[in-house]
């Protein structure tokens, strides 16, 4: 791989980022910022995924639980501050001073539990018991009657607020989550580079010798998982702002899946190649309806993904190491 | 220096260590020797942490072993190697041995130290691998080297760990002649600082090296003496090589 080349590369998009609104309201469909705002929260996700599936070699089929606990921590909050009623003795809020650090927090303790559980076992067995775990939580949040249940519920005194910024204006929810997203990709690059990093390529390439060099797998594992969801519970508690909704589906497996998908679609142990599938993936679910319908074919385009099925396929097949491997050439 | 004392390990009906006790004094090269299947490799495995004993055993140290989880053994300076070559393929050879390096630091999970940017480490794992014989080959990918340089970065990561205790699990398997001759003068040099318990087919390694030497057949401790009683003795002879004269042998080599 190409250093410059590549690092070029993440100058240019982040610029790109930076200037995307002015470009959207340029074409006059300042609509699509909302698009880009899915766009940079997914990614984080994804990202966080990656941390697992890519660089630890952890496939994780749960990772939409974090999502979860992020996004229902800033419901939960804000309808109680809607309600005027508390919860334990807490009163809600919609303060984003501290809903978002809450949601980090719970999401942290959450991969704790199931982390400390799952990574008990290995393989397949790891992949069905998170898969497990995700299902428990959405299943959780579907019996909460109180929030909804499985309608979900609204955040009807809008969004999530914060000193000097005004989330509820959609150019500057925009950047707010563009800020996190950089903070964190950012914070991802020192980790995969860190010796931390060197240890979680360890524990992809060789498990089983690590202890005989004196390094416990396990909480080197469960140390990775919980930033991994620390990174989805973020994720969750900015798209609960975004869609100002908060619905037991952003917990469900199929959620897991698209994650799952997106990250080997962009490139497994890249940073980039998540956010390059996420891209493409909310390209292909937002324009293939329309590309399909102004082509006459509307049968398609009402059953968009059975055009978006075999386009992954072929990408999986045929891009080494997905988006990342096309644009980049070979991986690492 | 490790006492192990009444060890069994049985798998079913097998008793692949049967009531074994050994000692290994400090400042000795004791080699284990035996047949394939006599148990080297399952005695060396729960000496490392990697299989627990069925019963008996083992204090290293003057600390009860089976109490501490494999990957702490490094840390009180018990390592060990292994005999199918067990590296991380896609790093460089370089760090392979500054994980190793890591590890021993207690850095292993630290998330804010770049590890490129480590000049000490990086300098130590030089120098280790310069004592091995393989420092010209330090930033090549591990995976693509010979597999007789594979066994030397598994002699490095080991020596990285600063062993009071080394457990070599037959070292010099699938080494070169060259680099077998290497490894030797390297173990010899080392044994004024490290202990080891050697596990070895090649008998001029045994007999050149070893201080002590124990012999394992079908799980059993036959016999455990200075290498010149053990080309002596007779049980040794008949167990081991069906009554060929292991002096003759040695010679042969």
């Amino acid at each position: 791989m190409n250093y410059t080349h590549y690092s070029r590369f993440l100058i240019g998009s982040c610029i790109a980022l930076i200037l995307l609104p002015w470009l959207f309201q340029a074409m006059g469909s300042s609509y699509l910022i909302s698009t880009a705002t899915r766009l940079v929260i997914f990614a984080i996700a994804a990202v966080s995924l990656d941390l697992l599936i890519g660089y630890t070699g952890l496939v994780s089929f749960g990772h939409a639980a974090f999502l979860g606990v992020g996004a229902y921590t800033v419901g939960i909050l804000s309808f109680h501050a809607y309600e005027e009623t508390t919860l334990m003795g807490f009163s809600g809020t919609l303060s984003g001073l501290i809903a978002i650090p809450l949601a980090i927090v719970l999401s942290a303790l959450v991969a704790l539990i199931i982390g400390s559980l799952s990574l008990r076992t290995k393989g397949v067995y790891f992949i069905m018991i998170t898969l497990s775990f995700g299902q428990m939580l959405f299943f959780l949040f579907v019996s909460l009657e109180k929030y909804g249940g499985d309608d979900g519920m609204m955040m009807f005194d809008g969004r999530n607020t914060l000193p000097g910024l005004n989330l509820n204006d959609r150019i500057e929810f925009y950047y707010f989550c563009l800020a996190w997203f950089i903070l964190f990709f950012w914070f991802c690059t020192r980790l995969v580079r860190s010796k931390f990093g060197r240890t979680l390529a360890a524990i992809r390439q060789n498990e089983d010798r690590l202890s005989s060099i004196g390094i416990s797998d396990y909480w080197s594992k469960l140390q990775i998982f919980v930033i991994a969801g620390v990174g989805a519970g973020l994720a969750g508690a900015l798209s609960a702002n975004h869609t100002e909704f908060v619905s037991p589906d952003i917990t469900h497996w199929t959620r897991s899946g698209d994650l799952m998908i997106v990250v080997i679609l962009g490139g497994m142990g890249t940073l980039i190649g998540p956010v390059l599938g996420t891209f493409l993936f909310l390209l292909l679910e937002e324009f293939l309806p329309l590309i399909l319908h102004s082509l006459g074919f509307d049968l398609l385009s009402e059953h968009w993904r059975f055009v978006f099925g075999p386009i992954l396929i072929l990408i999986v097949l045929y891009a080494k190491f997905g988006l990342y491997g096309l644009i980049f050439g070979r991986m690492r | 220096m490790l006492h192990i004392r009444n060890l069994c390990k049985n798998f079913g009906a097998l008793k692949a260590t049967d009531d074994v006790s050994l000692s290994v004094d400090r400042g000795t090269i004791h080699a284990l020797i035996g047949p394939n299947g006599a148990g080297k490799t399952t005695l060396i495995s729960q000496l490392s942490g990697y299989m627990q004993p069925s019963s008996g055993a083992i204090t290293f140290d003057g600390q009860d072993l089976l109490s501490i989880p494999a990957h702490k053994r490094p840390h009180i300076g018990l390592v060990r190697s292994f005999q199918i070559t067990s590296v991380f393929p896609e790093l460089t050879v370089l760090d392979n041995v500054c994980l190793v390096l890591q590890s021993m630091q207690g850095q292993a999970r630290s998330i804010f130290r770049i590890a490129a940017a480590d000049r000490l480490e990086r300098d130590e794992a030089r120098e280790i691998l310069t004592r091995v014989g393989l420092v010209d080959q330090a930033d090549s990918v591990t995976g693509s080297l010979a597999h007789g340089q594979k066994r030397q970065v598994e002699i490095a990561m080991a020596l990285a760990a600063k062993p009071k205790l080394l457990l070599l699990d037959e070292p010099m398997a699938g080494m070169g002649a060259e680099e077998s001759r290497h490894l030797m003068t390297l173990l010899d040099n080392l044994r004024a600082s490290v202990t080891m318990l050697l596990v070895e087919h090649d008998m001029d390694v045994v007999f050149g090296l070893a201080d002590k030497v124990s012999v394992l057949v079908y799980g059993q401790m036959v016999a455990s003496d200075t290498p010149e009683n053990i080309r002596n003795n007779q049980d040794v002879q008949k167990a081991y090589l069906g009554g060929h004269n292991l002096h003759t042998e040695a010679k042969e080599c």
